[in-house]
């Protein structure tokens, strides 16, 4: 677990500056900052939640924003599903908890050390996850309470490290000439 | 915090939660069905190629041209902070010391 904790600290640090522009964007949709904490520690889940906001800001509906933001989610049927095998030998509690703590970067993370060392597995997971966890929510929270007096770190290119990173993920899961053809669709649909 | 703040929470929170749960149950029907069980040694790769193309999908040039720069260190180094570390410090110093294109700042990231 102590690998996880510490394996995930660059991408928590990089998620944080992201987290403190969201909690500035609440802030200013009406949410106070334990609203915001209670939002990021119960859904944990950053793009759905901005999108979200973003949605219910513009026009005050609900249902509207929280459906934008739950198709935001689809991802993690897939993403879940493929952790299938390093979660089955844990208890099921700890199943509930992992499931809700897995986040892009700790899932791709997890995933791409586990293609190196199949040692690698639900410890790693649970203990990035944590990290993650409390990073995000710390720092939506903070962006909510300080808001405005911080410099924005994205403008900094801080977004690009994130790509780069899963992009180092995706070298790691490279398995062979059977790839190009999925990923080739993949890359070609998603970025047209 | 007004009731609709409190009912935005509730619905994201049962959401996103409710598709976590989906993708365990799944997976482990999933796991026990051996012809299956092929799709999730590749759905991995793939969704991280994914998240790839959306966060490059509209970027500039000089976006790409990081990308590139770190899809090489990458394939070097196989290490992910090493290439995260040098991602960043490239497009760190093209926009600020050499290229001169546009700051990032419009991109986004899909953090989960």
């Amino acid at each position: 677990m102590k690998q996880g904790f510490y394996g995930i600290l660059p991408f928590a640090l990089g998620a944080a500056a992201y987290g403190f522009a969201f909690g500035i964007l609440a802030a200013q949709s009406g949410y106070p900052w334990w609203g915001v904490a209670l939002m990021s520690f119960s859904v944990h889940a950053g793009s759905s939640q901005i999108v979200a906001v973003e949605r219910f800001g513009m026009d005050g509906l609900v249902i509207g924003a929280a459906l934008a933001g739950i198709a935001l989610n689809l991802r993690y049927l897939g993403i879940i599903a493929t952790l299938s095998a390093i979660l089955k030998d844990i208890p099921l509690w700890q199943k509930l908890v992992a499931i809700h703590i897995t986040g892009d970067e700790n899932w791709a993370l997890t995933m791409a050390r586990h293609a190196q060392d199949p040692k690698i597995g639900a410890a790693f997971l649970i203990g990035s996850g944590l990290t993650l966890m409390t990073s995000w929510t710390t720092s939506t929270a903070l962006g909510a309470l300080l808001g405005q007096s911080m410099p924005d770190l994205a403008s900094y290119g801080l977004g690009f490290a994130f790509t780069a990173a899963f992009i180092a993920m995706a070298r790691a899961m490279w398995r062979g000439r059977h790839n190009i053809a999925p990923w080739a669709v993949i890359l070609w649909q998603q970025s047209c | 915090m007004i009731l609709d703040h409190s009912l935005l929470i509730a619905f994201l929170a049962v959401g996103a939660y409710g598709l976590r749960l989906a993708g365990l149950i799944g997976g482990q029907a999933i796991l026990r069905n051996e012809r299956l069980k092929t799709l999730l040694d590749d759905l991995p790769g793939c969704l991280i190629v994914a998240l790839v193309a959306t966060s490059l999908a509209d970027a500039s040039p000089l976006t790409w041209i990081a990308a590139a720069f770190a899809l090489v260190v990458a394939i070097l180094t196989n290490n992910v902070v090493i290439t995260m570390a040098l991602g960043f410090t490239a497009i760190f110093g093209m926009q600020y010391f050499g290229m001169g294109g546009k700051k990032q700042s419009e991109k986004t990231f899909n953090f989960g």
